[in-house]
């Protein structure tokens, strides 16, 4: 790949969806726009590439886009954060909402839904009369292809294999052929929306839970304070941010402090900064 | 890339391992498991029993008076240790095979996947947690998934690996995953899930490089078998062998620094004694 190709991509990339592909990651758009230039029967990514830069805007633009992201995902992804979520957060706001029986949930960067699924199922086998209060599940994700599998909630043997435990396939999926099909029931709970985080979001209700994991990384410092001022925004008095585990509000956004579950960091307005949702 | 559906399915067309090795697999992880059945079983093997007897009849029994039959061979040798002698026999020709994509010559697969087998036999001993039986086939059969993944390695796909490892410091492992989508330790669960292997071989060989990931003790053991492989077969080439362990997988697993340090000789001392049983050139 020529230098100009991959200056071409990553600007594009960046400007889109402000990822951030250094010098060096030339290796990388070429293998990820290998496999896209195969499938969209160009013979070559440089070929794919003259077609962007004779074609700008085309539909080829947005699947560039969904091949540069990292839709690495997995059923309860670090585990400690799903511990967090059942040990501390939820009773928490489950004793705090009582009386409103209300809980407001998103899930940014969703992907391919593993993350969204695992909290549902955390609900269901733990917090079961969540599911009879006013319950919104927010799952908002950028790339077309990866929502639209997090939609049909249907994975391959090998994506059931990476954290989901016997018990809980067994629980809450039924096989469909080769396929793992999640149940219905909670699939439908889920509101999966398309979202592009750096540019306008969707409406959101006041939340009580946000999930931002592994996102944050792939954006430059500005980009990152920008979002989590939006999220601070969002939140309730009380509500939480989980981020990654290599990803942190310090130094990027004073109005949040850090408070630890157990193995996992999370990230709450603070009081005094009087700028969360009221 | 390469095409992962068609990647899963060919990993399901892989020759399968022999019925009575599956059928051994079984036996190995229960600890409940009949003398007769494996008696039974291993004696319709004329192949495994002739190597069964002379095993039980090698250097290390020599006081011993000889033994004629599979069922005085597993008084002599233990049934585990007989189970564990036939698994490997019905994985041998499959594992012997090279892999050019890793760097593997011929034999070489076969000889790590030994040392891990045994290293796993030493965590039985040594470990201070309760070893799974499963163990020792996770452990054997931990790299099952290069064999498949080798194939369809190209020089292209290699070359972006390299350049991955370079640029960014990952290990082939998250090389793969980053560009693959998937790695050897899932494809070779995906394998041991084919084969209708025990769940936990597919838990431990699925997760033998971030054995956090499956929650399970059984994957911290295979994590250790291949980490003290490794270092076993460093000493056997001669080679400087400084290897990093999880502090993660030693604290779960009840081992220190001094315990580890201990383990590596014993296990390779092992190694020594069984590895021609084990047919290793």
């Amino acid at each position: 790949m020529t230098t100009a190709d991959f200056d071409y991509v990553r600007e594009y990339v960046r400007v889109q969806a402000a990822i951030v592909l250094e010098p060096g990651k030339e290796y990388l758009v070429e293998s990820r726009l290998h496999t896209l230039a195969r499938h969209e029967k160009f013979a070559s990514p440089d070929e794919l590439v003259a077609q962007l830069r004779a074609k700008p805007q085309s539909d080829l633009h947005r699947k560039v886009v969904d091949a540069m992201t990292t839709n690495e995902t997995s059923f309860f992804r670090d585990i400690h954060p799903f511990e967090a979520l059942k040990k501390g957060l939820l009773p928490e706001i489950i004793k705090r909402n009582a009386e409103s029986r209300q809980l407001n949930f998103w899930c940014g960067a969703a992907s391919t839904g593993q993350e969204s699924y695992s909290v549902m199922m955390t609900l269901a086998e733990h917090f079961p009369e969540l599911l009879s209060w006013n319950f919104k599940y927010i799952a908002t994700e950028l790339c077309q292809d990866a929502m639209a599998r997090a939609k049909a909630g249907r994975y391959s043997q090998l994506e059931v294999n990476r954290g989901l435990p016997a018990t809980l396939l067994v629980k809450y999926f039924a096989r469909q052929g080769a396929e793992w099909e999640f149940r219905e029931d909670l699939r439908k709970r889920v509101d999966f929306r398309e979202m592009n985080l750096i540019k306008e979001w969707v409406w959101m209700p006041p939340l009580d839970i946000v999930f931002l994991r592994n996102v944050l990384i792939y954006f430059d410092i500005e980009t990152k304070k920008t979002i989590l001022g939006k999220v601070r925004k969002l939140l309730r008095p009380g509500g939480y941010l989980v981020l990654g585990g290599a990803e942190t509000t310090l130094n990027l956004d004073d109005g949040f402090e850090r408070v630890v579950f157990d193995k996992t960091a999370c990230y709450r307005v603070k009081q005094s900064s009087g700028k969360a949702n009221q | 890339m390469i095409d992962l559906a068609h990647l899963i399915e060919q990993a399901n067309d892989l020759a399968p391992l022999p019925a009575s090795t599956v059928r051994l697999a079984e036996l190995a992880s229960n600890p409940e498991c009949h003398l007769n059945d494996v008696v039974e079983l291993i004696a319709f093997d004329q192949a495994l029993t002739a190597k069964l007897l002379r095993a039980a009849n090698s250097a290390a029994y020599a006081q011993a008076a000889p033994v004629a039959n599979v069922q005085e061979a597993v008084s002599r040798m233990g049934t585990a240790h007989v189970l564990s002698l036939a698994v490997a026999a019905g994985a041998r020709p499959l594992l012997q095979a090279r892999v050019p994509a890793y760097g593997l010559d011929e034999g070489r697969l076969w000889r790590h996947s030994v040392a891990a087998a045994v290293a796993a036999e030493t965590a039985s001993r040594l470990c201070p947690v309760v070893v799974p039986p499963e163990t020792f086939t996770a452990a054997l059969l931990h790299d099952i998934g290069k064999l498949m993944m080798g194939r369809f390695l190209t020089a292209e796909i290699l070359g972006y690996i390299r350049r991955a490892q370079e640029v960014d410091h990952l290990s082939q492992l998250e090389a793969e995953t980053l560009l693959l989508n998937v790695h050897h330790g899932e494809l070779g669960g995906l394998i041991a899930q084919h084969w209708k292997l025990p769940p936990r071989v597919v838990l431990g060989i699925t997760h033998h490089h971030h054995p956090e990931q499956g929650l399970d003790v059984i994957c911290d053991l295979t994590y250790l078998a291949n980490q003290v492989a490794k270092h076993i077969e460093a000493g056997l080439d001669g080679q400087p062998c400084v290897l990093s362990f999880d502090p993660g997988v030693a604290e779960r697993l009840g081992m220190t620094v001094q315990t580890l340090e201990n383990f590596y000789p014993i296990a390779a001392t092992r190694y020594a004694q069984v590895s021609r049983r084990y047919d290793v050139v």
